[in-house]
Parts: C-alpha cells; structure tokens; sequence
C-alpha cells in the first residue's frame, strides 16, 4: 500500500504527477533545488524539501525515507533512465515508480538495446562503434546514455565526426553523467511512432496503441499526435505486436513506450525504449480514458493489469502541442525572464499540463519546456481546428515562447493531410520568416495602453516587467523581428 | 479629454501616432487612417466595430502587444537609449545572447578570426551555443573565461 510518494522531478510534469496522487488518495512529497524554490511544483505538493540537486540518487533516497514516502516516482529525465536511483530506493526499502534497475540499465544502454531486440527478432537502425566508412554517412552521433535529442548530432561527411562526437559527448556528460557516444545510420525523412506499452510484475504486457511525434526540431519532438496520420489496422497489429514483444523481451515492468523510425516505404526499425513516462503520454490518456500514472502506481503497487489487449479502444483524436520558452525565428533560442500574463486557454476538450503560472521565473537551469497544450476531438480535423482556437486564445507574454510558431505549423496543408516526417520544418523555412507588418489595430492598442500610463488612475491596461531595472532589453535581440 | 501624439518604432521602421480618448472612446490617427475604438474592459477593445482581445506587456521602451492571438514587439521611440545588438559588426563586441555558463572560449588575444568562425561557446538550459565572430579580424579582450555565468547581453569579447 503506497501511502505517500516522493516525485523526483520538477516543472509541469511534477505537478501532473501531483494531480493523479491526489485523486488515489495518496500523499505527494516534492523537491526543489535553490533555483526551484519559488517555482509551481515546489508549492503544488503537499509538502515540498530543498535538495542540491536533482540528479543526486542518495540525497533523493535518504529525503524520501526523512519525510516517510513509501515510494519514488521520477518522471522523465533527470534519474528516471538512470539504474542508480532503482538501485538505492530497492537497498533502501522505498518502492520505485519504474521497471526493475536491470532492464533500465539494458534499456539506457542504446546499444545494449539494440543488441537486446535484434536478438528478439526485431527490426533495428544500423549502429557503429568505431568509424563507419565514407559511403555510410550521413550518420547521427548519438549518446549512449540519453536521448530527447541531447547529445545527439547529424554529421554529413568524415572529416565533420570528430568535431561532432567530441561537442556531443560533452553535452552527454552534462545531461545524463555518461559521455559515452555511438553512430548510427541516418534514415531520411522518416517518421518517428512510438507504440506506449504497459507490464505489470507478473509478466502481463499490452500495448497503449502509438503516438506520432514527426514534428521535432534539434531531434527534439514539439507536436505530437495519436492515431497516427499513417496508421493502418494491419501497420498497427504489426508494430503494436512489435512493441508489445521488445518489453517482453526485457520482463518489462511499469509504462514505457518503443521507439521506432519508419522510413517511407513503411518498414519500421527500434529505435530505443524509454523506461519511464513519456513527456507527451497525455494524448495516450485522452484517446484511452487510462491515466498512465494511476496505471504506473497500480503496477508498482503488485496489482496485475487492469486491462487485456483485447479490451483497449481508442476513441477520438488527440495533439499535444510542446509550449517552450524559445524563440523559433532566431534558431530557437531559449528565453528566459518572468511570466508576467498567463492566461491559458479554457474550454471544450482542451488540457493543460503545466510547469508554470503568472509571475514563474523561467531560468536558465533548466530544459525551456513551459508545458504543454493538449486537445482532444472526435476527429483529427475538427482537433486540429480545436488546438489552432486554443493557441490563439493562449496568452503568456513576459518570456518569448512558441506559441505562434506551433499555431503556424499545425495550419500549414502538409500538417492538415498529415504529411509529416522529422524533416518537416527544414521543408518548410517559411514558418521562420516572420512578416514585420504591424497592423494598425496594433498600434492603436499599445497607444491606448500607453495613455492608462500616464496616471490618470484608470484601470490599467499594461502590465510591467518585474525585473525591468536589471533587463536589458536591446540585449535580448528582440527587435530583430524577421 | 486626452489627446497625444506617439511615436513608435518596428525593425527599421519609424511611425507616428495621434490617439485621442475620452470616457473609453476615442478616435486614432495612423497613416490617413482615422481609427473609432471604444475601450471595453482591461483586455477588449472595439476598434471600427469589430472586437479585440489584448495584452500590453512593457519592458521600459519596449512594449510587447498580444491581439487576437498574434504578438507584435514595439518600441516607444523618441527617447534616449542606447541601442545594442548581441554583435555589434561596427565595433566587433560579442555579447551573450542569453543568461548561462561560458564552457569553452576558442581563441586568445591576438588571435586572427575569420567572419562567423565560433569564438565562444556557452550552455543554456543544457543547450549549446555557438557564438559566432561577427566580423573577421583580431581578438582585441576577452571578458568571459571558461567556466563562468554570464547575464544576457554582458560583453563576452571585443574583435578589431
């Protein structure tokens, strides 16, 4: 019986993982580092304590068993694909949210893994250890340690690799503590399907159906979607049977999901398994009616499945849409500052999964995720036209953010006919190119809201930047609008 | 009645304005446009009949305005401030484009760089940057050493 978990983690997810403890009954310790200490998930928790870090195993264990939870869950990134933290909360007695430290560590091992499901009898991405020969390239470097695109470079010629693995193995270090790299086949254009798998202790193990996440930049996914666009009942039976067997093949334990490329042929290859909840696992929740952190819980707990294969139905069409405090016109760069309007959009079929509020400080420390948006419609059209009425109606201002960016992608024609691949937004460059008109309206609003200003004590019609006085924002590269 | 001339500033794009408001109406003058708008409530506005949403969020001189799901970035022109890009060609300065670590500097005073070659590598929310030259020529100082936090917009390196 699980009574009390610790979550191991911080921003938007930390709080989802909060709002399914609530509902069970069960009490949530948080954490939070110094640059935490005033952020959503550090006051969203029933109670919150101050660690050094968020990558530290031993200070996580030792303050979970201080405030007396029963149990860890780690989200996703920091140590949730890391065997350590596994392995201490089982030396100490504390129940991990996760599968068993052995397949994390086979897992988190992206060529142990490959090695794992070739020998499983599926489809795998060629990889190299050592240098590949001139007529392999392009490759990626990839970091045996991680994945969400960190450490991970597209090297078109030779001469470029020892460059890239060397900048790559160092960003390794730094996101995941391993600086290990490996290369791999360069598949172009292809489509990035993951299938979400659930085992429970007794070797029970279905599959969640797939999420489509082609929309990526730097390797990174953005928007992602479930059903696939692409999907076919026989495609589906096939990678779903796929999926289902490579967590068999490793005694899976817990949610996870596979990975797979599929090229434009419709041949699919594994690509990685992650051992954990996935960032965009909400679209999953609102086709299935399951919430795969209650599921996680009950499986953690030693309860069987609570559903067979046969009983699972996806109903409907659900986007989830990355919200990111960056700036896509300027390579996306991240931006940082404090939310100053947070006016979220409400309504129909509309989630919000988020890390932050009016007045959150977004820093430098961390990954630029905000949260995300998520819809669901009884179509992909009319989800498609539901996410568009709610981007527009999304207003976070104070920190430069994506929104727009993903409004103008989600409207594009080759969006709407679900042509996507991972190369979509290098074939569409006018995404980037910001038209610099400013309709009069524009004007007028900024004047009208300048007038309020002078102190006429009317309602006010502006609000300021906190930080002004040590902002400075020419610096920012602000005015460079196209 | 509050009548007042503004001026405002988009990229390279100077434009002046005359807004005139009494009670929530008024009347604005762009261009050869007169505008008719009616203040609703601190975020709509009805301007020639049709309804708006809108946010003004300022930054000193900088304004930054969300109506009807678009944003657009402004700056009240007409005063003093000094105007400073991340690198200025004219005088080869490399500021930091965002708050976060220096993790290597590549070359040392004296040094000879070419246009766009990377000169300074920082980390952001676990990113990595590369600051390119902005001109070529000769390291002239360097501010920042490897290892070290810089603020958005502080003077990393001087090129001549």
């Amino acid at each position: 019986m699980i009574r009390k978990v610790l979550i191991a983690n911080r921003g938007e997810i930390a709080v989802r993982i909060c709002h399914t403890l609530r509902e069970m009954g069960i009490l949530s310790a948080g954490v939070f580092t110094e640059a935490d200490k005033n952020s959503l998930h550090t006051r969203f928790a029933d109670e919150s304590r101050h660690i050094e870090s968020y990558l530290d195993a031993d200070e996580i264990v030792r303050t979970a068993a201080e405030c007396g939870a029963d149990a860890i869950h780690p989200g996703y990134g920091f140590l949730s694909e890391n065997p350590v933290l596994a392995t201490t909360c089982e030396a100490a007695g504390i129940i991990f949210i996760g599968p068993k430290p052995e397949t994390i560590r086979s897992m988190a091992d992206k060529l142990e893994s490959k090695r794992i499901m070739q020998m499983a009898g599926i489809p795998i991405v060629p990889a190299w250890d050592s240098t590949p020969s001139e007529s392999d390239f392009p490759v990626l470097v990839k970091a045996v340690g991680g994945g969400g695109g960190k450490g991970m470079r597209l090297v078109s010629t030779p001469k470029e690799l020892n460059d890239a693995m060397a900048s790559a193995s160092r960003e390794a270090a730094a996101a995941f503590g391993d600086n290990r790299v490996f290369i791999e086949k360069y598949i172009s254009q292809p489509r990035h399907i993951e299938f979400q798998i659930l085992g429970d202790a007794h070797g029970n193990v279905i599959h969640v159906f797939e999420r489509e996440c082609s929309i990526q930049r730097r390797h990174q996914k953005i928007i992602e979607e479930t059903p696939s666009p692409v999907m076919t009942p026989e495609l589906r039976s096939k990678m779903g049977a796929a999926a289902a067997a490579a967590a068999q093949a490793v005694n899976y334990r817990g949610a996870g999901t596979v990975e797979f490329i599929v090229d434009r042929s419709g041949n699919f290859y594994f690509l990685e398994m992650n051992t954990r909840l996935q960032v965009e696992h909400p679209v999953t929740e609102m086709t299935t009616g399951l919430d795969l952190v209650r599921e996680q819980l009950s499986i953690a707990s030693g309860a069987t499945l609570q559903h067979s294969q046969s009983e699972l139905r996806q109903t409907g069409h659900s986007i989830e849409c990355r919200i990111y405090a960056e700036v896509p016109e300027e390579n996306f760069r991240p931006d940082t500052g404090i939310i100053e309007v947070f006016e979220p959009p409400v309504g129909p079929g509309i989630r919000l999964d988020s890390g932050v509020g009016a007045g959150s400080v977004v820093s430098y420390h961390f990954d630029p995720l905000l949260g995300k948006l998520i819809v669901w419609a009884d179509s992909r059209r009319a989800a498609i036209a539901r996410m568009k009425r709610a981007l527009e109606e999304y207003v976070l201002l104070g920190v430069r953010n994506n929104i727009e960016f993903l409004h103008r992608t989600i409207s594009t024609a080759d969006f709407d006919d679900g042509k996507l691949d991972t190369g979509f937004l290098e074939r569409h460059p006018e995404l980037f190119a910001l038209s610099a008109d400013v309709p009069a309206e524009a004007f007028l609003v900024v004047s009208s809201s300048d007038l309020s200003l002078a102190g006429n004590g009317r309602r006010k019609l502006v609000t300021e930047d906190s930080q002004t006085a040590d902002r400075d924002v020419w610096s920012s590269g602000s005015w460079r609008n196209s | 009645m509050i009548a007042r001339e503004l001026q405002w500033q988009t990229g390279d794009q100077q434009v002046s304005v005359r807004i005139e408001e009494s009670k929530g109406h008024g009347t604005f003058h762009i261009s050869n446009e007169r505008l008719p708008f009616r203040i609703l409530d601190s975020s709509h506005i009805e301007i020639s009949g049709r309804r708006y949403r809108f946010y003004v969020h300022r930054n000193r001189d900088a304004y930054t305005v969300w109506l009807n799901g678009r944003t657009y970035r402004l700056l009240r022109a007409g005063k003093s401030g000094s105007q400073q890009t991340l690198a200025n060609a004219s005088t080869g300065e490399i500021r930091a484009p965002m708050p976060g670590k220096i993790l290597r500097v590549d070359v040392t005073v004296g040094d000879s760089v070419a246009e766009k070659q990377t000169v300074v590598v920082m980390e952001s929310m676990k990113m990595e940057t590369s600051l390119p030259a902005p001109i070529a020529g000769r390291v002239k100082d360097i501010r920042c050493a490897a290892g070290q936090t810089a603020e958005m917009g502080q003077l990393l390196m001087i090129l001549e």
